[in-house]
């Protein structure tokens, strides 16, 4: 049966396929259109640079009109991230507008590593070396970085959906 | 791992998540009202209202026998927060089914509206899907459109969900549009983009004055609301009316009547 919400994440889907943003990728997972598996590779000119992170995005029927629940899988060291891999950013809480697509989500995650925001931490510890000791700050995010990349390699734990890194455009 | 001893509360964890827990007990509730109440109910009549309306005040009661003066019956809107464009929207296109003019122009307005929206920097892609959908609740007033079909559009989530959608995408469009005039009216140290995406944009958000006025004045349609608050023993009743202040000369009498409880709107039918 098609809903709303399965059928705006049919579109969303299709636009991730023909005008794909720089540097992010997504794709429902095999069997489920509401599970979405995506990557967001480490933005230029940031500590992240280079890092390939997954993420899952969990839609309910109520998409678009709420928000979906994303999540980091791989490792992240970020002042808005928490420990279990959500993620502190107004559109996906009590900023959201239907507006807003997969597209728009990702590139959204994208733009937070780029520019944290230390005033609303859910990483003590980030946002503390984010403000104080930079350099500090970027040595950890420089360990997950190279953790993203092992997750690729020998980390099959989640086994759902075929891990390929689509094309970085 | 070992809290920095600033800790107060023992059972806080600094890097946990608290916002989900929190927005799953908002879900629970919303599912609650969700299974209780229509997205718009059924005709009633006062007297089968009354019980419930004045359970708070004698008041109330009160003010219901002063509505009867006037009004015959009410219909309900869902407490979900969109209460307001809900009412709007049923009321509005519950009129047009018996108004080829006003269906007409409105059709008009709301055809156009989409490019405007667009070239304010609204996504297209997004805009499009809401567009389409409201576009379809709309013509369902056409002949031979019947308030039944209307009633059955407005309590499908699809459907109602996507024109409250588009209606406060309206709202918004139109506050950006004259921003210069609204920042006034605005509280707190915001621009009106940002009161937009934070008090209008997001579904569950509820409407005050200035969405009413909004809202009306970007479709052009006066509408009447009764105030059923403490003061007095009557219900305080306020036009809304889009031409005031311009030259148009366009009829003001309002179109249709909302009953406003506080934070919550219905829809009233005059005797």
């Amino acid at each position: 049966m098609t809903t709303p919400a399965r059928r705006r994440l049919m579109r969303d889907f299709k636009r991730l396929q023909e005008d794909p943003p720089a540097g992010v990728s997504g794709a429902p997972s095999d069997n489920n259109i509401m599970l979405w598996n995506a990557v967001i590779f480490g933005p230029h000119d940031t500590p992240f640079e280079d890092g390939t992170f997954k993420l899952t995005i969990e839609f309910t029927e109520e998409y678009p009109n709420k928000p979906p629940t994303v999540r980091f899988i791989s490792k992240m060291f970020h002042p808005n991230v928490y420990a279990d891999g959500s993620i502190c950013l107004d559109i996906l809480q009590n900023r959201w507008s239907p507006t807003y697509d997969v597209s728009a989500i990702l590139t959204s995650i994208q733009s937070l590593l780029h520019d944290p925001n230390p005033n609303s931490p859910a990483n003590y510890e980030a946002a503390q070396l984010y403000r104080e000791t930079r350099r500090e700050y970027e040595k950890k995010v420089a360990a997950i970085v190279q953790e993203s990349w092992n997750d690729d390699d020998d980390d099959e734990e989640d086994d759902e959906g075929e891990e390929e890194s689509k094309a970085v455009s | 791992m070992e809290a920095n001893g600033e800790e107060t509360n023992p059972g806080f964890d600094p890097n946990k998540n608290y916002d989900e827990d929190t927005l799953a007990q908002q879900r629970e509730i919303e599912k609650e009202i969700a299974a209780a109440q229509s997205m718009v109910s059924q005709l009633y009549t006062f007297d089968e209202i009354v019980e419930e309306y004045s359970q708070e005040d004698a008041i109330y009661r009160q003010k219901v026998e002063d509505l009867k003066t006037r009004f015959k019956n009410l219909r309900k809107t869902r407490g979900d927060g969109n209460c307001f464009y809900r009412a709007f929207g049923f009321a509005y296109l519950e009129i047009l089914l018996s108004n080829a003019k006003e269906y007409k122009r409105f059709f008009d307005v709301a055809q156009k509206s989409k490019d405007e929206l667009i070239g304010l920097g609204f996504p297209q892609f997004t805009l499009e899907d809401f567009h389409d959908t409201f576009m379809d609740v709309v013509k369902m007033v056409e002949k031979p459109g019947t308030v039944d079909a209307l009633l059955n559009a407005f309590n499908d989530g699809g459907l109602s969900d996507y024109f409250v959608v588009y209606l406060r995408l309206l709202v918004s469009g139109h506050l950006q549009q004259n921003a210069d005039l609204y920042i006034y009216f605005i509280d707190g140290e915001r621009t009106v983009k940002e009161f937009c995406s934070q008090e209008v944009e997001p579904m569950g958000k509820e409407s005050d004055h200035i969405h009413i006025v909004s809202l009306t004045k970007a479709l052009q349609v006066p509408i009447c609301v009764e105030y059923m608050d403490r003061e007095g023993d009557k219900c305080n009743s306020f036009t809304f009316n889009p031409f005031e202040g311009s030259a148009d000369t366009t009829d003001p009498t309002p179109v249709f009547t909302l009953l406003y409880r506080p934070g919550h709107y219905d829809i009233l039918y005059p005797l």
